[in-house]
């Protein structure tokens, strides 16, 4: 029934990171973190996922002399969710 | 937050709650507003007391906004850098502000034709119209009212092109950047800070 849902944004974590990412113009890990309430390795793992798939950006920089991750969502991440957004919509209509 | 297999309903509930997160997300500490609003009220006044022969100063007190400016800039800039995610609100009132900062210089060029009080009535029309957009895009009531006010104070001051038209500015200063600053500091206390 799923099977046209995009399977990398099809999943908890990945789908919140997208749309948090989506609502803003960039976040630190440590947003993204804390807003999903997610451990940091776990995170770690499904943002490169998204960084694979070429959905997000992620900025690794030095910020008051300790590293410092950001993320940024990509204009074929933007596409994806919304495409994603759409196929889920058509598939609640169905079933109503 | 664990992985597991969503249901379509699933999905739209974690979508509207993480977009929900990210645009609730706020950290202004308001410092940058009482810095503004105290140094260009001192300064209103300082410039009233001067033009009305009240008191002498070695050069226009209007002259000691630009290190405030500076001071100003850095704050701004360190608060940019404590931020975990930018919004777009963010960038579209940086915007705002920055073009507003930018029509307030060009507008002091208007010194160069010695153009008088009338600089000033411009700078009360260009503060209205910020702080209304301002509280447009944030949905923070008090700056749309604010900014209506600034724009009668802006009326009230073509009628007024004497040296008292820096009172009108000073009081623009309060309720323009001080009154909005403490609001921010106090709420940003209240949820950084507890």
């Amino acid at each position: 029934m799923f099977k046209d849902l995009d399977p990398i944004l099809h999943s908890q974590l990945r789908l919140a990171v997208m749309s948090l990412l989506i609502s803003v113009k960039q976040a630190e890990f440590t947003f993204l973190k804390e807003k999903t309430n997610s451990t940091a390795g776990n995170l770690s793992v499904q943002i490169q996922k998204l960084k694979e798939a070429g959905y997000i950006e992620v900025i690794k920089e030095f910020k008051d002399n300790y590293p410092n991750t950001t993320c940024k969502i990509t204009a074929k991440g933007i596409k994806a969710f919304e495409e994603y957004v759409k196929s889920l919509q058509q598939y609640l209509q169905v079933k109503k | 937050m664990e992985e597991k297999q969503l249901t379509g309903e699933e999905s739209f509930k974690l979508i509207n709650r993480m977009i929900h997160e990210a645009k609730g997300y706020f950290y202004e500490s308001g410092l940058g507003g009482i810095i503004y609003g105290i140094s260009i009220f001192i300064c209103c006044v300082l410039s009233w007391l001067v033009e009305s022969n009240t008191m002498s100063f070695p050069f226009h007190p209007l002259f000691l906004l630009t290190p405030v400016f500076f001071i100003q800039a850095w704050v701004q800039y360190r608060e940019e850098k404590k931020k975990k995610a930018k919004t777009f609100t963010d960038e579209v009132i940086d915007y705002v502000w920055t073009g507003y900062f930018l029509s307030v210089f060009a507008a002091l060029c208007g010194n160069f034709i010695n153009a008088g009080y009338i600089i000033i009535t411009i700078v009360l029309l260009l503060t209205a119209f910020a702080s209304f957009i301002t509280g447009m895009i944030t949905k923070f009531r008090y700056h749309i009212i604010c900014g209506l006010v600034c724009m009668l104070i802006a009326i009230v001051s073509f009628f007024v092109q004497s040296a008292s038209i820096y009172l009108l500015m000073a009081v623009t200063a309060l309720i323009v950047w001080l009154v909005p600053g403490l609001i921010l500091r106090a709420r940003f206390k209240k949820l950084y800070h507890n």
